[in-house]
């Protein structure tokens, strides 16, 4: 590279660097160290060092009202089952319908893709409500069984842990969808027809040749929506009635009912972490596969 | 559905302001509780004094604080409740209006003077009150509600038909006045009672929640804790919905109108705080509040049914059962803790 070009990409690149910095690192900077101050009897935070959100989470806390408990850890666990189940449910969902669509001419494949992105054009809370309406005993799923006279009273759908999924769900299914779209449809249909001919059976063709090839748009779709699972906050207070909750009803309160923002911050820290972690990991893993799978996909064919 | 009424009726207000004359002599913007003001008390007094007025929103008193902290400036007036209306006294946040010494301020129920660090109201102005009760369809429920004991008897019957309050104070409350203490306990004991109490009764709640209006209306839930407002809803189908302060006590609210400090149009402010003492106007009020009035005057102009209605003026011995919060300072840490296990078990 020229000087010259060096010059002109850090030009390029300077605004964007400059917003990122401005509108994503301060706000998460101003977090950490909130996280280590002292709570403020009214919100906010008096400076000076206190170590001891944490230790209410980890084991060293203050004492006097504030005790170590296991609880927030439990609670953490709690939104990582709901955000694994939440991926697990829309990859079922989202696999077959990928291939079904990519399969699709081009105006229909268009129109569903128009209709999967659809729901972002109206407000979340609207369509949580929706759903609120459709769940609840005299709603539009319950009546319609009733009067089939598959049911002869009310299921309790809303304000349930099912409720909670299905709002989760419902609303990360697109972040699902779009990735696994494009990785079948970058799909080679000639790899497959070549394990076919030479004597794969229809199932280990999915797992030697279609499941490796789309591994990508999974993964991708798993992460983006495992992370906004985890931290969600409305569908639980909505649709599970504040009875289901996630970590991020309780970092919520501290700072809209129980003025405690370091204590918000730190759990909201201590999430983040954990998803940093999870991704590392999980780089890790597609970088160490990336390597080794060249070599063991030659071997085998 | 109040967020979204909320919504439609600030949209509304907006839209009412927005037609009177730019050339208005001057501003005033409020900021308050969702669906805390009647829209023809803003309107009225935009057209008599020929003032621009803006309305935002919040629905905790922390929501408000920590945004007024934050340095927000440009309003004017604030509705913190009595607890937070003394946070803000003592930091230094509200200005003092001597709104005690304006004409009509005879009418304001002494009682009412409620704050610690402003006993004579020589700073802020007592607005509204109102118990937090239960509210509960009638038709679903088999009858009247008249005691927490009988809710949550309902609920042990029919799981799943009954919400509390998502709010850590009010319910860890009714906790707290069902084992006979104090909702502004400090003693561990007594919020541990507290705890279990609201605890036992969790898998027969279907939800902790505030918007609870259209579920008791369309008969999906049999009855709610809520707060007096829901009057305005009974008054409608009195047949069918209910409103009650239950037998073994219950919390109550109340807010007082403050200025700020950093009020930009404090004659405007002043000017509005003296137009809600006028009776007629507080009355226009509390028939869309339907809460209790703090002005004694205006109580002679309400309708009816809204007098003569126990929940909203109700007689001294059930004013004597309800308890209104105190600010707990750091102890609050003791009902988050005791709130965090209630929802995580």
């Amino acid at each position: 590279m020229t000087s010259q070009r060096r010059r002109a990409v850090v030009l390029l690149l300077a605004p964007i660097t400059l917003l990122l910095g401005a509108f994503f690192l301060i706000p998460l900077g101003i977090m950490v160290v909130y996280s280590l101050l002292e709570p403020g009897l009214y919100g906010g935070v008096v400076w000076s060092f206190y170590p001891y959100s944490y230790g209410r989470v980890f084991g060293w806390p203050l004492g006097g009202g504030e005790e170590f408990e296991p609880l927030y850890i439990q609670i953490i666990l709690n939104s990582v089952y709901y955000a694994v189940i939440t991926v697990i449910v829309s990859l079922i969902v989202c696999y077959p319908v990928a291939f079904w669509v990519s399969r699709m001419g081009p105006v229909a494949k268009n129109l569903v893709l128009f209709a999967i992105t659809l729901p972002f054009f109206a407000n979340l809370l609207v369509r949580i409500y929706a759903w609120l309406l459709l769940l609840r005993p005299t709603g539009a799923i319950n009546t319609a069984l009733m009067s089939l006279g598959l049911i002869d009273a009310p299921l309790n759908m809303i304000f349930t842990e099912f409720a909670v999924i299905v709002g989760l769900v419902y609303v990360l299914i697109p972040f699902m969808f779009l990735p696994i779209y494009a990785s079948v449809e970058r799909l080679d249909w000639s790899l497959v027809q070549a394990s076919q001919d030479l004597g794969a059976t229809p199932f280990q063709t999915f797992r030697r040749v279609i499941l490796p090839l789309t591994a990508p748009g999974i993964a991708g779709g798993a992460v983006i929506v495992f992370i906004p699972a985890l931290g969600n906050f409305i569908v639980p207070a909505f649709l599970g009635g504040s009875k289901v909750q996630m970590t991020g009803n309780v970092i919520e309160r501290q700072f809209l009912q129980s003025r405690n923002w370091p204590f918000g911050s730190t759990l909201a820290m201590i999430v983040m972490a954990s998803v940093l972690v999870l991704i590392l990991l999980y780089a890790l893993w597609m970088r160490r596969a990336g390597k080794s799978q060249p070599v063991g996909e030659v071997g085998h064919a | 559905m109040s967020w979204f009424k909320n919504m439609v009726l600030s949209g509304a207000a907006l839209v009412v302001l927005a037609t009177v004359p730019a050339n208005a002599a001057g501003e005033l913007h409020l900021y308050n509780w969702g669906e805390y003001i009647n829209p023809e008390v803003i309107d009225k007094f935009a057209k008599e004094h020929d003032v621009k007025v803006s309305l935002d929103t919040y629905s905790t008193n922390e929501e408000m604080l920590a945004k007024i902290q934050a340095g927000a400036t440009g309003y004017d007036l604030i509705w913190p409740s009595v607890h937070m209306a003394d946070i803000m006294l003592q930091l230094g946040l509200i200005e003092e209006s001597h709104i005690n010494q304006s004409k009509g301020f005879e009418n304001i129920d002494p009682s009412a003077f409620r704050s610690k660090q402003d006993p004579k109201a020589d700073f802020c102005l007592p607005y509204a009150w109102g118990p937090v009760g239960i509210f509960y369809n009638r038709k679903v429920a088999g009858g009247d509600i008249k005691s927490w004991q009988q809710l949550f008897d309902y609920a042990a019957k029919n799981p799943g038909r009954i919400t509390l309050l998502d709010d850590l104070r009010e319910t860890l409350g009714v906790g707290l006045i069902m084992n006979g203490k104090s909702v502004n306990s400090r003693d561990p004991a007594d919020i541990k009672l507290a705890e279990e109490f609201i605890l036992k009764q969790k898998p027969n709640v279907a939800a902790f929640r505030y918007d609870v209006v259209p579920l008791i209306e369309s008969g999906d839930m049999a009855a709610s804790h809520w707060y007096v407002g829901a009057v305005l809803n009974v008054n409608k189908k009195p047949d069918d919905l209910g409103f009650a302060i239950p037998e073994e006590g219950a919390t109550m609210y109340q807010e007082n109108l403050c200025m700020l400090k950093t009020a930009p149009n404090k004659d405007n402010a002043k000017l509005f705080m003296e137009y809600l003492l006028r009776p007629e106007i507080s009355a226009l009020n509390t028939t869309m509040l339907t809460n209790g009035s703090v002005n004694k005057a205006a109580i002679e102009l309400l309708p009816s049914e809204l007098r003569n209605n126990p929940a909203i003026n109700p007689p001294p011995e059930v004013r004597a059962k309800l308890q209104i919060f105190e600010d707990l300072g750091t102890d609050l840490k003791l009902y988050d803790r005791a709130w965090s296990r209630i929802k995580a078990n």
